[in-house]
């Protein structure tokens, strides 16, 4: 992609500027749920070691959503009430990640899976035009290196494992792998949008970018990505994902409603 | 303390080839060494960017006992009209101690009387890596047995 820098959503058209509002949520929304997520597993993971992996992962993705939610601002939106006052109808989430994660096998397929998707579609958008995500997306790239590291050394662990630890590992990996491809490659006309205004990346580039990050690890179960065909069923172009909406308790923890009486900014 | 260990009788010893004593700096208990900082100028100096490096200079990182400066999270600083305009970074972007040293910059600068107001500014470009820690922080860290990875 190439192109002027763009930092203001008034030199976009109409569709230009609302879709690229409701992409940088939809990636804010992402990051907000797989933190948590990965705080679902702080204790109870195979090792106190991973634990505190999943403890500095989460971090990481709540530090990544709160840049992403502030990048809101421009577009008129208070982020203040994006985070705190939406309800799980409204968030735009990959829907994979609408329940927590069954078992650590399925913990490790979002950080392969998911956190490789989002930092697919990260890497689009940090190679396009929008100034904001120029200087602010190669930050959050550098930590999620250490994601990919983590999430691919147990990825292997598991797919040469126990029998049991490979089912579990191919069940969660072939369950979210064709909404994430759907995620990846909407072929909407909001995608279609982005991509020719040069602020994110074509959906059929970010597949084959996801395909060569994460083929090694799903071909260790034999899992050809290239195969696996795109789920658009009841596809929801307004919040950039497939159908559903997270748990009540994710939304909650991610509102931060417990916590309202005490919420000072 | 990192060049301390101690003795089964629990008596602290020093570690061969270690400074003797905690530094100063590392002594601190104040946000951001604020124990520390030097008196104010009575008067603007003749080079008031080059005084604000030096103020910012004295500024610890809430965690890691250097200063800001030397950690490398300073990415700009110039004084204009008794203006101090700061571009500061963070090790990670989900930093927890974003708000102390936000702080901590703003209060060590308006002590200076010729300062009249701060203004920060939050950058990520370029992304902050252990690199930019200088050298004088480096051999501040290295007396305190910790090793920075280039």
């Amino acid at each position: 992609m190439s192109g002027e820098l763009l930092n203001d959503p008034a030199a976009l058209d109409a569709g230009a500027r609302d879709a690229l509002e409701r992409f940088i949520l939809s990636l804010a929304d992402g990051k907000r749920l797989l933190g948590i997520r990965y705080s679902d597993w702080l204790l109870g993971a195979p090792s106190i070691e991973a634990g505190i992996a999943a403890s500095s992962m989460c971090q990481d993705e709540w530090g990544h959503a709160r840049l992403l939610y502030a990048m809101l601002k421009d577009f008129g939106r208070d982020p203040v009430a994006v985070e705190h006052d939406r309800p799980a109808e409204a968030y735009a989430n990959p829907c994979v990640l609408d329940r927590p994660a069954e078992d650590w096998a399925e913990l490790v397929s979002f950080m392969v899976l998911v956190d490789g998707a989002l930092s697919t579609v990260l890497e689009g958008f940090a190679a396009g035009r929008w100034e904001l995500a120029t200087s602010r997306v190669p930050k959050m790239l550098a930590e999620e290196a250490f994601h990919r590291d983590l999430g691919t050394a147990w990825y292997a662990r598991l797919a040469g494992g126990s029998a049991e630890a490979q089912e579990r590992l191919r069940t969660s990996t072939e369950r979210m792998l064709p909404r994430l491809l759907a995620w990846l490659d909407p072929d909407d006309e909001d995608a279609h949008v982005l991509a020719g205004a040069g602020l994110a990346a074509e959906g059929a580039r970010n597949r084959e970018r996801f395909a060569e990050a994460v083929g090694p690890s799903l071909a260790l179960l034999e899992i050809d990505v290239a195969t696996v065909e795109p789920d658009r069923a009841d596809w929801d172009a307004t919040r950039r994902r497939g159908p559903g909406r997270p748990d009540d308790d994710a939304v909650e923890r991610a509102r931060g409603d417990r916590n309202r009486a005490l919420f000072v900014e | 303390m990192a060049q301390l260990s101690t003795a089964s009788a629990g008596t602290a010893v020093r570690l061969p080839g270690l400074p003797a004593g905690i530094p100063a700096h590392v002594r601190s208990h104040a946000s951001g060494g604020r124990d520390l900082w030097s008196a104010p100028l009575p008067a603007a100096p003749s080079d008031a960017t080059a005084e604000a490096w030096r103020c910012l200079g004295e500024v610890l990182d809430p965690e890691i006992p250097i200063s800001l400066v030397e950690l490398g999270l300073i990415y700009g600083l110039e004084v204009e009209d008794g203006v101090a305009r700061v571009r500061v970074t963070f090790t990670a972007t989900a930093c927890p101690c974003m708000e102390f040293i936000r702080e901590d910059i703003r209060d060590r600068l308006e002590r200076e009387p010729w300062i009249r107001a701060v203004e920060i500014e939050e950058v990520w470009d370029p992304p902050w890596t252990n690199a930019r820690i200088t050298p004088a922080g480096r051999e501040k860290l290295r007396a305190l047995g910790v090793g920075v990875a280039r």
